[in-house]
Formats: structure tokens, sequence, C-alpha cells
């Protein structure tokens, strides 16, 4: 929610803050079911089950256990969650770095370009996310397109190891999450007011200082909504990383769900998630507080 | 101010690219046959009719009208039901299959236990065995699958399931080894040759906690089903020597990782080797010194089952020769079909991996269902996994 109000047009300073009337409730309901639907509930089911036991089969057995939050804190658990974390930082700078130019570029084209541009960002986007990263595999590996082109132009004797490798864990993770940076910062370029710009240039600053001191400042709601949309997913994103990493060093989307699956162990899955829910409560938490102080 | 709203419709595109296809595995289904309503069971003989099989080809047989709505939901292993088997039946009943995967025994009990609805499931023997005990299998009517005598014998009325009530053998064949010999010089001949230092990073296996254990017991000279903590101690120790020297865990398609040349060598399902092998001469299969062990899949119809009939339906058709020939020519695992077995080519019927010689298949043992001990093997393979 934060990031959509972040990303929203800021119109002067002051809010106006205000107690909705029942018609604004009225009109919030739909929203808050929604809401109360699938995210609290979900989440006290999330909660309740990590103090659950199991049955031969996998089953929740409501018998209560510290068990599940206890081994949830060994430091295997703690230091996949650290990696996760990582390669999502890694993913969210590289989305950036990349993102940002492309953005905007796109935003200061001529209009009648824009959308042709926008489309070009999006349309690989319309083939399943999976297909797209079996294609990622197909172009890494050992026998894939950019060793044998490699090899055979000479460059170099044996393969380049890259499939199966935290390489290909980003990669796969900054390919599916790039549009997530563009067209938030896209929409900020967009809205930046070229005069200025040009205010800043008159006034004697150098280009790189123009950038640093005018654009960015303006653009960085666009900016703050990317990194959120980017870096928050692929914490938890498995499928891409399971295909890419084949499994060894998994992240904590994968352990989770393989908890849930294969392993038979709900409890204990849940538990795992409900770490993960309290650390992105904390972080958002911490950025408000933050927000609050500046 | 302008509103760009064509960014928000991309945005919406984009997250529903991403996320609605959120699985693991992409759940294929069939092409959609035209929605027909419920065949009317007016007339009296309408199970034993064969209406719909007017236009089929002359040598095939005629399918009767279960009087169930013409769905059917198909929870299968991945890569192991052709889709040109789905499309044959639904193009022959007028069934539309709903394909969802899964890959592994485990996941398969998760999700059809907390809710999956189901109307035909692909379990292994011990899967068969502990879904029985817990009285999740509806009893199959055995006169509507007619075509169980091009059954092998030796594979009906195992001790899984005795009289075959619930169950009806799909495939079945061991787990074994396969070496791309271009890569690696050295003769091997059992785990011990796998799980070296010398092909850490090498190496991908089977993504199942099951399997894995299984190897170690049988390395250690322990019967696989004598899960006992003692024996899981032991196990334990020799898997932390080598599961740290696996590049890729993959129950779907372990072949990939070795077409690819990602990897050298595996510890893979025999479908999968009779595929490596059968591409390249470079790979070879090798049943492990050590011993391995047989599984056999079987189709069984989930208690909570809404199509049974179908079920049992599409059980009879994947029965008949030529369709089973269809599945083997995909997928070349032991096919227990006799009469499909005779139309295969006889290349195929001498691919070692596929078909075992009797010997082999002598002191190969199989799976049985080892109860609340599934989770401490989970809990084992797990904790080796992310270290």
């Amino acid at each position: 929610m934060a990031v959509v109000a972040e990303a929203a047009p800021v119109t002067g300073g002051s809010s106006h803050e205000r107690r909705p009337g029942w018609g604004a409730w009225l009109f919030l309901a739909p929203l808050l079911l929604w809401l109360i639907l699938f995210v609290v509930v979900p989440s006290v089911l999330l909660v309740v089950y990590g103090f659950c036991e199991r049955d031969g089969l996998g089953q929740v057995v409501f018998n209560f256990t510290w068990e599940n939050y206890v081994r949830a804190f060994e430091w295997k658990w703690l230091k996949i969650l650290l990696d996760s974390i990582w390669y999502a930082f890694l993913t969210t700078i590289i989305c950036m770095a990349v993102g940002y130019p492309a953005a905007f570029y796109i935003g200061r084209a001529p209009e009648r370009f824009r959308n042709l541009l926008l489309m070009l960002v999006m349309i690989p986007f319309w083939t399943s996310f999976l297909i797209r990263t079996y294609a990622w595999i197909t172009i890494l590996s050992n026998n894939g397109f950019f060793n044998t082109a490699l090899i055979s132009m000479g460059m170099i004797e044996r393969p380049i190891e890259m499939m199966y490798t935290p390489f290909a864990v980003v990669l796969g993770l900054v390919y599916n999450f790039l549009p997530f940076m563009i067209l938030p910062i896209y929409t900020s370029v967009e809205k930046l007011d070229n005069a200025l710009v040009e205010a800043a240039y008159d006034l004697g600053a150098s280009p790189v200082r123009a950038f640093s001191r005018v654009i960015i400042p303006l653009t960085r709601p666009g900016i703050a909504a990317g990194a959120l949309l980017v870096f928050v997913p692929a914490i938890a994103m498995f499928a891409i990383t399971t295909l890419m990493g084949g499994g060894t060093n998994p992240t904590i989307g994968e352990v989770i769900q393989n908890q849930f699956f294969r392993a038979q162990n709900r409890p204990f899955g849940a538990a795992l998630g409900t770490l993960l829910l309290v650390m992105f409560f904390a972080s958002l938490w911490f950025m408000h507080a933050r927000k609050r102080e500046a | 101010m302008k509103t760009p709203r064509h960014l928000l419709a991309a945005t919406v595109l984009a997250a529903g690219s991403l996320f609605l296809s959120g699985c693991d595995k992409p759940a294929e289904s069939s092409s959609p046959a035209t929605e027909s309503t419920p065949a009317p069971a007016s007339t009296p003989a309408a199970d034993s009719a064969s209406a719909p099989a007017a236009n089929a080809p002359a040598d095939e047989e005629a399918v009767a009208d279960t009087g169930e709505p013409k769905v059917l939901n198909l929870f299968c292993w991945s890569e192991y039901v052709p889709q040109a088997v789905i499309d044959a039946f639904t193009k022959q009943t007028g069934i539309r299959v709903n394909v969802e995967n899964y890959s592994s025994n485990e996941e398969m009990y998760a999700k059809l236990l907390s809710g999956g609805k189901y109307d035909l499931i692909q379990p292994s023997e011990y899967a068969v065995e502990a879904l029985i005990e817990a009285g999740q299998l509806r009893p199959l009517d055995k006169s509507a699958i007619p075509n169980l005598k091009n059954i092998d014998p030796e594979f009906l009325d195992m001790p899984f399931d005795p009289d075959n009530k619930y169950s009806v053998p799909w495939m079945a064949g061991p787990i074994g080894i396969v070496v791309n010999t271009e890569l690696v010089q050295d003769d091997i001949k059992g785990y011990k040759d796998v799980f070296q230092e010398k092909f850490r990073d090498k190496i991908v296996i089977l993504d199942d906690a099951r399997e894995i254990v299984s190897w170690a017991f049988e390395t250690l000279d322990i019967p696989i089903n004598d899960v006992t903590d003692e024996n899981l101690a032991k196990a334990k120790d020799l898997l932390a020597q080598w599961l740290p020297l696996v590049k890729v865990y993959d129950s779907d398609s372990p072949k990939t990782a070795l077409l690819n040349g990602d990897v050298a060598l595996g510890v893979v399902w025999n479908g999968e080797g009779a595929i490596l092998t059968a591409e390249d001469e470079k790979f070879k299969w090798i049943i492990p010194e050590e011993g391995t062990h047989i599984f056999v899949d079987s189709l069984a119809i989930p208690k909570s089952a809404e199509h049974p009939k179908n079920a049992e339906l599409f059980i009879n058709f994947i029965l008949r020769p030529k369709i089973s020939k269809m599945i083997s020519d995909e997928f070349p695992y032991l096919n227990p079909n006799l009469a499909a077995r005779e139309l295969l080519d006889p290349d195929a019927l001498a691919n070692p991996a596929s078909y075992p010689s009797k010997e082999e298949l002598d002191r190969m043992d199989t799976f049985k269902n080892i109860g609340d001990k599934a989770s401490d093997i989970d809990d084992l393979v797990t904790t080796l996994k992310v270290q």
C-alpha cells in the first residue's frame, strides 16, 4: 500500500488528515474484506501452524510445540535467509543500474516512441516466466549457446560453468524482475519537469551535479517503489532459483516451499514463513520510522 | 497532470505473467475439447454401450460412456504421461483431461490430503501402501478394466496391494547410474565410485529423500526398509560426505543437466537413463554393484475422486497394447504390459536401462511404507542438503 502512495503524485506538502465517515468505510469494505481474507487469515494460520506437529503423512496435528520456531533459528536456516537477502539485494542493485538509464531514456523519448519502447519492455513478459527461464538454461549450459559460440570462436578452450551457480540465480532474478524497476522509474521520469533541469543548468550546475542534485531527488519516489517491488518478492522467489540454481545453495523461498510439499513438514515451513513475515514487518516499520524522523 | 494509464495496464500484465503461474511446474492441460454436456444415461445399456467408438479405427476397442461429466483430473509425475496419449483419450471419449504434475510421492500426499480434487493419481508402491492404510483409495471396479489381463503376472498381486484391489501398475524400473564416458574415463561400478571428491560439482541426483537415503543404506548393507534411528545415524555420516559433492538435485528431468554437459554423471530413474543411452552412445547405464531397488508406479483412484468412472476408463485405455506402447516410446521405463512389449522395437527391448536382466531384477527389493519414519528421512536429507 505504502508503495502506491509513494509513487502517486505529491501535490503540495501538507497532508489532510481527516477521520473517514461511514461512506468512506463503505467504499473501503471490499478492500478490507480482501485484506482480511487473503492477508490476515493466511498470516494467522501460518503463525498457528508453526506451533503445531505433524503425523506420518505430513498432516498438521494441533499439538502445541515450540520445536519448529526453535529449529527455525538454527544457524543453517538463518544463513539461507541471509543468502537470500543478499541475492535479492544484488538483484535490486543490478536492476537499478540497468533499469534507471532505460527508464530515463524511455521517459525522455519523444511521446510517439514512448508507448512503443514500453511495449518492447513488456513483450517478453507475455510468455510464462518458466518458459523464459528454461530458455536461459539452453543459453547458459556447458553445451549451450553461449559456451558453444565462445569455443567455436576460439576465445575459450573449456566451457565456462554458469548454470546451477549463484551467478545463474541472480541473472534469472534480474531478468524476471527488471520491468518492476523500469516501470515505476519511468512514471517518475515522465513527470519530471524539464524546466527544473534547465534551471539547474542556468544556475551553473554541471551535468553530473544536475543529475545528482535535481534529477535523482525528483525521481526518488520511482526508485524507491521499484526497489521495493523488486527486493521483496526476490527474497521469497523459488521457481526461478530452483531451475537456475539446481537445488544446491537453496534460497529461503525454496526451503519453505520444499517444507510444505516434498518434505511434508508444514509446521516447520510455517515457522520459517512466519520468520520471514516478521522480518518484513520489522523492516517496513523501520523504514516508516526513519521517514517520520526525516 | 497526465496519468499514464497504459503503464498501469503494463504493470498488471507483468505481474500477471510472473505471479499467476507461480507454481513450480507448468500445469499443462490438454487441448480443450468442446465442452459437452453430461451424456444422457437414458439407454438402460449405457454402461456397455459403445456409442462414441463409431468413427474410431477398427482395431480400437469400444469405449463405454460413463455417465459422468466429461472431465478427468489427472495428478501424475512430471515427464511420465505423454501428451499424445492424453489427446488420444480425449479424442475417443470426449473427456477433457486436466493434468497436474508432482515430482515426489510426498508432494502428492501433501496436495491430495490437503483437499486437492483429483480423480486419478500415480503413486509408487510404498505410497499405494500408505494410502491404503490411511483409507484414502477407492476400490477399483475390475469389470471396467478388462485390459488388466495384459499385465505381466509378476507385477500383479504384489505385497503392497494384494489382488490389485486399489491399483494397476503403470511403469516400473530400478534406479541406476548414468555416466558420460566422454567426461569420465574411470570405470564406475557403484555409488561409492560416483560420490568421489574428484567428481565434486559434476553430479546430478534425484531430489527425493527416500531415494537418497536408500542408496546410503545399500552401500552400508542395510536393508532399505530397515529404517531405524540407529541406521539413519549411520546413513547420515555417509551422506554428509556425499551430498556436498552434488551439483544438481532434479527429480523431474535429471537428463537435462547430463545432456547439456553441466554434469558428468548421475543417479537417476531408469527411464531417464534409457532416454540418454538411446540418444547418445557416450552415455552408459550402470546398475550399482551395492544394489538397487525397483519402483512400481501404479494408477489409483483417491477416495475423494469426483469422476471415478472416467478414471477407470482412462486406466483401461492406457492398458491397451498400442497406447501402452506410445507411453514406452516416449518414456522408456520397464513396461509391465506384456501385450505392449510385443509391439516394441527390438532396440527398445534390448535397452539395459529399460529392461534389466532376470538376475538383476531378482536382486532388487521394493520400498515399503515406513510410516512416521518418512519425516525423519526428510529432515535428515533437508538438513544435509543445506550444509
